[in-house]
């Protein structure tokens, strides 16, 4: 409890602190064209070649969106290990925070939070709506209750991916831009649907990191495209399996950090 | 500002020994190039990916062949694009958005060299090496892919030649472009939000996302004037054989156009900005 006080105090920090740039707004509304434009090529394609088969613009939309969501949310509150690598293994900075007798988990997920951020979030959940309006579904409890712990599993398997990436950068320091394979990238697969992705690709993002567990399954049960809600629920626990996979790396990761930087 | 013959040939000569510099420096980093491609060569083969379920499986299959890009050119146009992105201007240059936030661009007035093509050159440098190995790696996996998936040989030889020079003025147009958003930025107040979005903007139009003649039909010739066309779409155009080499005089002459109206702005802008900077730190 204590130390879930202490994160939303660092949050609330790095809040304010990014408020004092009076260019926020605009970063914002940068964040904001990058996740409309990102779509952009695909939804051409749509108005061009129509839809593939049953599989229609809102349908592959959809699934996109619950992927961005979730991706959006580790993104802006959970910053700081995606910056991990980068700000603090390098610099020797993380020797400090490791004198501190606090969660070291804590101390990182808040050490960095940037509001425009949230705008990926905000463009998913509008895209999200859009789509389940134009497909009707029914807004139940079960629908609600899915789509709530899919997006939920989601931030869990992405918060899983930046913890993962700051355990294996304590053995490599350099060279970890493959791991956007498994960021950015990840959720371009959505693009193709299902039934003719490649089946690496498929299971690489079903099994291992469960993206597509999170975003095509939940979807096609609440929209009724024959998957079970049985499956559309198992966002949540692939999400937090995951995440602690991750944190088994970011263990032994710490055991053999040796002090970079002066 | 001294002008000159005797201002410009040293400044020429300095530029080109900063460019030299700059670039044997950044061919060091192999290994950031051979991480880099691995993330090239996955986006390219989802793109393709995605291009081939709608050339085979959607309700209309033949629009892409009406727009006139069949699907083999489609792959190629993929795996260039990926190389030719590298060269956009995505940010500013670390460096020298450095020395404006920290104050250092006093320093960098007193050199006795033009700034705009002391930074032309840096920013040159740093654009041209990420090409040479994360664009290298990239291209020869590309050759290498089975048949559904590989980079194909060029319409014509003589379309190759003309995509070369073209190639060359695009990246005159990525620089010029990405040293007039940095003449924008040297006014500190803005932030990095509006260059951001420039530069976004131009991302968008260059086709990196989509090639331009899969855009709606209504905007086609619009797009092919706009200066950002000139970035990858233009020079891939005349790889694939979509654009005839006989059009490369009016594409190119666009092009070159463009960079040269990008840079004469830029210049003007920054040496106005320079009269009024204020110098940041302390």
């Amino acid at each position: 409890m204590k130390e879930l006080k202490l994160y939303f105090k660092y949050i609330r920090m790095n809040f304010l602190a990014g408020l004092q740039y009076k260019g926020w707004p605009i970063m914002v509304l940068h964040v904001m064209i990058v996740v409309i434009s990102d779509p952009i090529g695909l939804i051409f394609l749509f108005f061009r070649f129509g839809s593939i088969g049953e599989w229609s613009m809102e349908r592959i939309i959809l699934i996109y969106a619950m992927a961005v969501t979730s991706f959006g949310l580790a993104e802006t509150f959970c910053r700081g290990f995606d910056y991990f690598p980068w700000r603090m293994i390098r610099s020797g900075d993380f020797d400090r925070v490791l004198l501190r007798p606090c969660s070291l988990f804590i101390q990182i997920a808040g050490s960095y939070f940037h509001i425009h951020r949230i705008s990926r979030v905000f463009g998913g959940i509008c895209a999200i709506t859009w789509c389940l309006l134009r497909q009707g579904v029914q807004p139940t409890l079960l629908n609600a209750l899915t789509l709530i712990l899919a997006v939920t599993g989601g931030y869990f398997a992405y918060t899983g991916v930046f913890i993962m990436t700051s355990g294996i950068a304590f053995f490599t320091i350099q060279g970890l831009d493959w791991i956007y394979i498994f960021t950015n990238a990840s959720y371009q697969v959505t693009r193709c649907p299902i039934d003719f992705m490649p089946k690496v690709l498929r299971y690489l993002f079903t099994f291992f990191m469960p993206m597509l567990v999170v975003s095509y399954y939940p979807a096609s049960a609440v929209c009724g495209w024959g998957e079970s809600y049985l499956k559309g629920l198992l966002a949540m626990p692939a999400g937090l399996l995951f995440l602690m996979l991750s944190m088994f790396i970011w263990r032994i990761g710490v055991r053999h950090y040796k002090s970079t930087g002066s | 500002m001294k002008t000159g013959k005797a201002f410009y040939m040293p400044t020429l000569k300095a530029c080109l020994s900063i460019f030299r510099i700059k670039t044997a420096q950044g061919l060091q980093y192999r290994m950031a190039g051979l991480a880099g491609a691995s993330t090239s060569i996955f986006w390219v083969l989802i793109e393709i990916t995605v291009y081939t379920i709608f050339y085979t499986y959607s309700n209309n299959k033949e629009a892409g062949q009406i727009a006139g890009l069949s699907l083999r050119q489609l792959v190629s146009y993929a795996w260039l694009a990926q190389l030719f992105f590298l060269m956009q201007p995505m940010r500013i240059d670390s460096e020298i958005l450095g020395k404006i936030t920290s104050g250092d661009v006093a320093i960098e007035m007193c050199r006795p060299i033009d700034l705009y093509f002391h930074w032309f050159s840096k920013t040159a440098a740093t654009k041209l090496t990420p090409l040479f190995w994360r664009g290298s790696i990239t291209f020869l996996v590309g050759i290498i892919m089975p048949a559904a998936y590989r980079l194909s040989l060029p319409a014509s030889f003589s379309g190759f030649i003309c995509m070369l020079i073209s190639f060359a003025s695009a990246f005159l147009l990525c620089t010029a472009f990405g040293m007039l958003v940095c003449a924008l930025r040297l006014n500190i107040k803005w932030g990095d939000g509006p260059t951001h979005i420039i530069m976004l903007m131009g991302g968008i139009l260059s086709g990196a996302y989509l090639p331009l003649q899969l855009w709606p039909e209504f905007m086609q010739s619009f797009l092919l004037v706009q200066p950002f066309a000139g970035y990858l779409d233009i020079p891939l155009r005349l790889y694939v054989g979509t654009m005839l080499p006989a059009d490369a005089y009016w594409a190119i002459g666009l092009q070159i156009t463009w960079a040269m109206i990008f840079i004469f702005t830029g210049r003007s802008l920054m040496s106005v900005r320079l009269k009024s900077i204020i110098v940041q730190g302390g």
